[in-house]
């Protein structure tokens, strides 16, 4: 669904490379967590994805397609096949959560009868029955984030990307956003998730994909937050985070 | 659905904005009125032309009295220095190029002094001899006129020859000076109105980022997140123009065609409704000045 050849994204030719030579692919209806230090390329890593920003080498192939062959004038069609949730919400602060989750239909120019059929349909599957016509500030921090995934899937996409979706919320609640993004990842879409929260890393035993400093560190599945692979050099123990620098 | 939404965001884009909306709208309006008023100028003009170029003629004008020119030395125009002219008028080397001629005698010209000046208490104190006879010289090609001028000016009991088409050249050429003038101004209001749309454009663009910024995520193309703004200036740019026709078509009315057009009864004036020709173009002019200065803005500030 995601391959990533030989990718590399250089920002500022003084510093180092955000990613740097990365290969790694994820397969249709997989969950992955992406973990690294802040700066270690995450961000960038689904930024590349969704064609925000253009590798500076190699290639990424999204849905088996190269994205750099994608004229800018079908580039919303990928993104159409591609949901996206953030730390922030991005709600639109005066619609309702009904309008919200529509507001995604309606630009891509869907029908009014299939807006009003699917919304309460995909609102149910994040838990937001009756509160259709709540507005984001008078949701919870969590609530905001459902509707913001709400909306993110509304679409159908094959693919969804969450870039610390659970950073604003408390562990609770965390929970409760892990458990729809699964509930999503069960019914067929791909789920790739950065995050710093090792609680959840945990609980989910899924792929982990750790990056450092703009490479892939380890790729394991079932994985823990940190690693659970057998140390080689004596002297370092504990994180093992540089097992696999040097490979 | 889609055309329904676009419009639905272009509605509160224009509420939103509504100060600079009427801006664009004002800016726009006295811009056309100008491009107008120049395009109403050039149609006066051709039209004049093609009334009078067929009217007007060479006139040679005999010596009288009090004339002074060297070629009048002798005092006024003798019988046999009217033959003298009569033949040249006649003769090979200047018939080709003459239609027709005819003499206005002094009394005729005190006629049609009379006619033209028949309000003007002026007509009572001039005498037929204080006006000169003259030949009236319809020409093949006008532009020939230098041809008369040459043989005739030296002629002895000729006074001058006049082109009266150059006296209608001073008065076009003021004319197309007027309309040089609303050109120009036109142009630099046009400069304001394009700068002014491009900062209507920014701000609109700006307090919307939050909305653009979604619609890019969830894959709206490019024509459903930029076409509300350029249509936002286009409408405003619209109505701009809609009001210069109508501004254009009024003074073409009321001024030209109900005012000067009576006062001046023996002059081609054009109509109101020639003057509706110009609104296409008006208008065509406005919307591309509203769509390529909003999709040069748009360009910078809305990427996809
Ligand atoms: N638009 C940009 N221009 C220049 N440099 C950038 C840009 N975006 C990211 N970077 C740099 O690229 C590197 C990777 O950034 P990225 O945002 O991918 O990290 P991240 O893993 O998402 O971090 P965090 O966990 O803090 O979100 C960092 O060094 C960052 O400074
Ligand atoms: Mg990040």
């Amino acid at each position: 669904m995601i391959r990533f050849d030989n990718v590399t994204k250089i920002y500022d030719q003084k510093t180092r490379p955000a990613l740097d030579s990365i290969s790694l692919e994820i397969d249709r209806g997989e969950f992955v967590f992406l973990v690294g230090a802040s700066g270690s390329g995450k961000s960038t890593f689904l930024r590349l994805v969704l064609k925000e920003d253009h590798a500076t080498g190699g290639i990424v192939y999204v849905a088996g397609q190269n994205v750099a062959n994608i004229s800018s004038w079908r580039v919303p069609k990928l993104r159409r096949g591609i949901g996206v949730v953030f730390q922030d919400f991005r709600l639109l602060p005066n619609k309702t959560v009904f309008a919200n989750v529509a507001f995604a239909m309606q630009v891509i120019g869907k029908s009014r009868g299939i807006i009003r059929e699917t919304v309460p349909e995909v609102l149910k599957t994040v838990g937001l029955e009756g509160k259709e016509n709540r507005r984001p500030h008078e949701l919870s921090g969590g609530e905001q984030q459902r509707v913001a995934i709400a909306r993110a899937v509304v679409n159908k996409p094959g693919i969804l990307l969450a870039d610390e979706p659970t950073g604003n919320l408390d562990p609770t609640t965390s929970l409760g956003i892990m458990k729809v993004l699964d509930k999503i990842n069960r019914n067929g879409t791909t789920v790739v998730m950065a995050t710093h929260d090792d609680d959840i890393v945990n609980e989910m035993r899924k792929r982990v994909i750790e990056l450092r400093n703009g490479v892939v560190l380890r790729d394991e599945a079932k994985a823990l937050y940190t690693s659970m692979m057998p140390i080689i050099p004596a002297a370092d123990s504990g994180s093992g985070r540089s097992a696999g620098a040097h490979k | 659905m889609r055309l329904a939404f676009i419009l639905g965001e272009i509605g509160g884009g224009l509420r939103r904005n509504v100060s600079m909306v009427v801006s664009v709208i004002l800016v726009t309006f006295v811009s056309l009125t100008f491009v107008g008023t120049a395009g109403m100028l050039q149609m006066q003009i051709n039209q004049m032309k093609g009334y009078w170029y067929d009217k007007v003629q060479v006139a040679v004008f005999l010596c009288v009295d009090t004339s002074t020119s060297p070629s009048c030395a002798s005092g006024p125009a003798t019988d046999e220095q009217k033959k003298n002219i009569e033949t040249l008028l006649d003769s090979a080397a200047v018939k080709p190029y003459v239609t027709s001629w005819a003499y206005e005698s002094q009394a005729d010209a005190l006629k049609h002094f009379k006619e033209q000046f028949a309000n003007s208490p002026i007509v009572d104190s001039v005498s037929a001899d204080q006006l000169p006879a003259s030949f009236r010289v319809n020409m093949v090609n006008p532009e020939k006129y230098q041809i008369i001028n040459e043989t005739f000016s030296a002629t002895p009991g000729v006074e001058t020859v006049i082109d009266q088409r150059q006296l209608l050249e001073k008065l076009f050429s003021v004319m197309n000076i007027a309309s040089l003038v609303a050109v120009g101004i036109a142009g630099l209001m046009i400069i304001c109105a394009i700068l002014l749309i491009a900062t209507t454009i920014r701000l609109s663009a700006f307090s919307r980022r939050r909305e653009t910024g979604i619609m890019r995520l969830v894959g709206a193309s490019k024509a459903v997140i930029q076409l509300p703004f350029v249509l936002e200036g286009v409408i405003a740019a619209v109505i701009g123009a809609v009001l210069a026709s109508g501004t254009v078509w009024a003074v073409a009315k009321f001024f030209i065609q109900d005012y000067l057009a009576d006062q001046y009864k023996d002059t081609a004036f054009i109509s109101a409704n020639q003057v509706l020709i110009l609104t296409p173009g008006l208008l065509v002019l406005g919307i591309l000045l509203a769509g390529i200065s909003s999709l040069l803005t748009l360009r910078k500030y809305l990427k996809v």
